[in-house]
């Protein structure tokens, strides 16, 4: 066999056949691993160790070109002729391209790079304080510095280079041991030899050569006596074939060579940080600037912090929801993190076992599968490594996981997070990851899709809780927590009132989309409580005024929206608040208008299509000033005309249209009462009718009481008997989400009134629970009068009662009281 | 690498306003190491404004200097070189060379900095080099016509001095390189 031949299948023996083994072949030897790992080299099961030589060899070469070219000495003229010109190549020149200018700049970098390489590991400064090594790492880093001006210097980039070239010297370090002791097997000692008899080789004799070799090293008490390259240990035995100058490339083909430890230092710090062969790309984490493919538009860094929060949401949501309450924003602690590769957490023989798991991991880009509609949005994810990184990140807060939820302000949490304990079981921290790392890899993650708007933090806590409990049932796993629904209808009114306060119409777009986010939660929080869902009253009751049928269809036509809109975004129910904080807003004559156009769009029921168009056009109303009147009108019609579609009833757009004609005698207060009665006629004709009349008459006996009232508090009361009118209906997990949302809008009504006073508030709360309980009462009687009762009201003759109407009636009827209870209680 | 700046003769607020602008452009702090200034600036004001291009300042006194604290002649060493500085009034005949060089073996300097003719001179002989960075202003000069505004900047490398010499010529600024390289058995 070739003695290349001969190389290679002692290599393939030295390293194990199976490529999940080749990477431990080189166990020992971190500085060769890595370089596989990171791509520099190939892997040993798929080339031959000239491969390697090869690949390792223009790798150097590469570097010194480049070391020639830029390091400038500006006293060598250039080009090689003695005439430069003077005007540009003074040192005084500040054209920027003189040389001297190119010298100070490189100066400037250099000095920069050396106030973060003068602190760089004291405790290890033996060797890292060395002016050898601080040489190498200078020029390592200046040089890639100067390649990558996009990118500059950056604190944090010496600490990420500093292992790397620390292994190199471990392996150099290997080397001379184990030269020292098998120095034969390194050492080419024929010259000295004297041969008897003929000279030609095929006579020598080899036994002898050995025996006079190890008589001569027999002085060195440490020279092993071995006969052949198999009898020695594979470790060794893949030491001596990597430091072997025979090979191809010669001497710079050397896998591990001290001459040329600067070199592939280069090499591996280029490759780390270009994320090259698919690796996670460190650089970008230095990069102030949105990645090019990110879907938010925040820099790299803070996307992966977010990422790590995302994931610890899904494994430990309430250390998550811990966190979050007290302020402690993932970069603050992640960056540091993430910048250095857990460079400045752990000492130096731990990071090296990490950074052995990290570089070892897959590094392909995975497949986004159809399912995926939601492209994930952390692009940390898209690769096992990246999800690595992450998943190591958060199995290091899990471990201090007593410790933060002990504390109880974002000081002492960021300062537990940033002083990690030194002595740590690493192996229980590196599984821990790794099943993370599944997790972080699985199903759930996917289907996130946080929106970074402008309030980012509050949104992505808000959504992420919201959609963590959508995923509940995707994740069965993670046991989730339930935060106590006081919490969120507390953040949900604060929001609410901070938001109207803030801007009547024109910050409408995002605060309604956060009033979305908010409202979904509780719609989700309600679908999973059993609490307040009050939707279920009164169905199957008769007669109701107008009005109430106009609010009804609202709400019913904000609950179709909330069904087909939970896909897709907010923004139905958002341009619904739109659309009531519209209402809200409106003047009288405006009131007065929509008024009619409810009456006009009911005797129009076009077939028209879903929530999209509903999304649409109330995205519409987001100005509603006078000026917009018409535009409110259509936005009104199509959505009632929606809401209709939604319906799939024939009888609601007979019975709506019938209640198209609502008494002008109302009040131009009643524009609230009128939009949300619109909201709950819309809802309530995806229930029976029947339910309608009956709440609509409680509304008309409801509505003189209020308007008896103060403005606010009609609105308030209006609110109340929408609740009511709400829980009439049968989506009642929706319900509620109306009820917050109209009770937002009267909320805001009273805001923009600008007299809100918290105890008015409270008062009308107060009575608005009456009037509920009242209602309840009300609505108990009818029903009981209703079953069986068919058309009883003159208006409406077709009235169906949806057989299990009833049932759901009743549940309602329950939640009412439940709302009324809580709200007696405030 | 070290980079000399040798200036003098500049005689603000008497004789000239200010340097010309194209010569403010080029003197910016961070890139020369010392300053080397003959005399003659002649206040307070310009001394602060040197100081701010570099913190190393040596200055000798010239005749119309306001601070009576300069000293008449001064010597640093740089890198391999022993430079030694002084007005040049003092010397008689005003810009001779063989007096300065009496000068020069006087201080025992390699390179020997002096001023007052308002004229860029550099001359090498066997003991040494002789810079005369000329008027940094262009201030007049009662026996030197047609002065142009001139100054020096030097580049210490080992064994090896590159003098730069910026003159403003016709409002243009130009530049000239002259190498000067010390022999290492002279002066012990």
């Amino acid at each position: 066999m070739s003695p290349a031949a001969i190389e290679r299948t002692m290599l393939e023996s030295a390293c194990s056949k199976s490529s999940a083994e080749s990477r431990r072949c080189f166990a020992n030897l971190r500085g060769v691993q890595w370089r596989i790992d990171l791509g520099i080299l190939p892997s040993p099961s798929s080339s031959t160790n000239d491969d390697l030589r090869r690949v390792t060899a223009d790798s150097r070469r590469r570097y010194a070109s480049l070391r020639r070219c830029m390091l400038v000495d500006p006293h060598l003229p250039k080009d090689g002729s003695n005439s430069a010109d003077l005007a540009i190549d003074n040192p005084l020149s500040q054209n920027p391209d003189s040389t001297w200018g190119r010298f100070f700049r490189n100066a400037e970098l250099e000095k920069t790079v050396d106030t973060d390489l003068s602190r760089l590991y004291p405790e290890h400064g033996n060797y890292f304080q060395s002016p050898g090594c601080q040489g190498m790492l200078r020029r390592i880093l200046l040089l890639w510095c100067l390649r990558h001006p996009e990118y500059g210097y950056r604190q944090g980039m010496h600490e990420l280079l500093a292992p790397l070239l620390y292994v190199l010297h471990v392996d150099v370090e290997l080397l001379s041991k184990v030269r020292k002791q098998y120095e034969d097997h390194f050492t080419d000692k024929f010259d000295g030899l004297s041969f008897q008899d003929n000279d030609l080789m095929y006579n020598f004799d080899f036994k002898k050569y050995l025996d006079s070799m190890e008589d001569e090293i027999g002085s060195h008490g440490n020279a092993a006596k071995v006969g052949s390259l198999d009898e020695l240990d594979p470790e060794i035995q893949t030491i001596v074939l990597l430091s072997d100058a025979y090979g191809a490339e010669g001497e710079l083909g050397i896998v591990l060579s001290e001459k040329f430890m600067e070199h592939d230092a280069y090499c591996m710090f280029d490759s780390l940080m270009n994320g090259a062969y698919g690796a996670v790309a460190m650089a970008q984490f230095f990069s102030p600037s949105p990645a090019g493919g990110s879907h938010s538009g925040l820099p790299p860094v803070i996307e992966a912090s977010a990422a790590l929060y995302h994931l610890l949401s899904v494994v430990d949501s309430s250390l998550y929801s811990h966190l979050i309450e007290l302020g402690v924003e993932p970069q603050y602690f992640a960056l540091r993190w993430l910048r250095v590769l857990f460079g400045r957490e752990f000492s130096l023989e731990n990071l090296l076992l990490i950074w052995d798991e990290i570089f070892a991991a897959d590094k392909n880009k995975l497949e986004k599968g159809a399912e995926d509609d939601v492209v994930s949005t952390f692009g940390v994810f898209s690769s096992p490594q990246g999800a690595l990184i992450s998943a190591f990140a958060v199995s290091m807060i899990l471990y201090l996981r007593s410790l933060l939820l002990a504390t109880e302000n974002a000081t002492t949490c960021l300062q537990r997070l940033l002083n990690f304990p030194e002595n740590i079981d690493l192996r229980k921290l590196v599984d821990k990851a790794k099943s993370l790392q599944a997790l972080a890899l699985g199903p759930s993650t996917s289907f996130f899709s946080p929106r970074f708007g402008e309030a980012y933090n509050h949104n992505k806590s808000m959504a992420v809780r919201s959609h963590t409990l959508s995923c509940d049932s995707v994740s069965p796993k993670t046991p989730l927590n339930m935060v106590p629904e006081s919490y969120w209808e507390e953040k949900w009114r604060v929001l609410h009132k901070a938001e109207e306060l803030k801007d009547g119409s024109s910050g409408k777009q995002n605060p309604t989309s956060k009033k979305g986010w908010t409202e979904k939660v509780r719609l989700t929080l309600s679908r999973t409580a059993s609490d307040p869902s009050p939707a279920k009253v009164g169905r199957g009751k008769d007669h109701k005024p107008y009005v109430r049928r106009h609010l009804l269809e609202d709400l019913s036509r904000e609950l179709g929206f909330d069904e087909d809109s939970e896909k897709a975004g907010c923004d139905g129910v958002s341009g619904q608040k739109d659309h009531i904080c519209a209402a809200v807003g409106v003047e009288d004559r405006d009131c007065l208008n929509k008024y009619f156009t409810c009456a006009a769009e009911e005797r129009c029921p076009s077939g028209n299509a879903g929530s999209e168009e509903n999304s649409s056009v109330f995205s519409d109303p987001s100005s509603p000033l006078s000026g917009a009147n018409n535009h409110e009108n259509d936005s009104e019609k199509s959505s009632v005309a929606s809401n209709l579609s939604v319906d799939e009833t024939d009888d609601h757009p007979e019975v709506i249209q019938e209640d198209a004609t609502l008494p002008v005698s109302h009040l131009p207060n009643d524009a609230t009462l009128i939009s949300g009665s619109n909201n709950e006629t819309t809802e309530k004709s995806v229930t029976a009718p029947k339910e309608r009349k009956l709440l609509s008459g409680k509304f008309q006996w409801f509505w003189k009481f209020g308007r008896s009232n103060v403005d606010e508090e009609t609105c308030e009361k209006g609110s109340g008997a929408i609740d009511v009118t709400k829980s009439a209906n049968d989506a009642g997990t929706q319900s509620s989400a109306i009820c917050s949302s109209v009770d937002g809008s009267c909320n805001s009504y009273s805001s923009t009134k600008g007299d809100v006073v918290d105890q008015n508030m409270m008062g009308t709360l107060r009575n608005l629970g009456h009037s509920m309980l009242e209602h309840i009462q009300v609505i108990e009687l009818v029903f009981q009068q209703d079953r069986g009762q068919v058309g009883s009201l003159e208006n409406f003759s077709k009235n169906v009662i949806v057989g299990k109407g009833q049932v759901t009636a009743m549940t309602a009827l329950k939640e009412l009281r439940k709302i009324s209870n809580l709200l007696s209680e405030m | 690498m070290v980079l000399v700046l040798a200036i003098g003769d500049l005689h603000i607020p008497h004789r000239a306003a200010d340097l010309p602008p194209k010569f403010k452009s080029m003197l910016v702090p961070g890139k020369i190491q010392h300053i080397i200034c003959t005399g003659n600036l002649c206040i307070k004001e310009v001394h602060d404004y040197l100081k701010s291009l570099c913190p190393d300042l040596h200055i000798t006194r010239g005749e119309y200097d306001e601070d009576s604290r300069y000293p008449e002649t001064k010597t640093l060493t740089i890198g391999q070189f022993k430079l030694g500085i002084c007005h040049g009034h003092q010397v008689i005949p005003w810009g001779d060379l063989d007096s300065l060089a009496m000068l020069q073996r006087q201080l025992d300097v390699d390179i020997l900095i002096a001023g007052h003719t308002h004229q860029f001179k550099a001359y090498k002989h066997e003991g040494g080099v002789v810079i005369n960075p000329g008027s940094a202003t262009g201030a007049y000069s009662s026996f030197t016509y047609d002065v142009n505004p001139s100054f020096v900047l030097m580049d210490i490398d080992g064994l090896r001095v590159v003098v730069y010499v910026y003159e403003l010529i016709d409002g243009e600024v130009k530049v000239d390189k002259i190498d000067f390289k010390k022999t290492a058995t002279t002066r012990s």
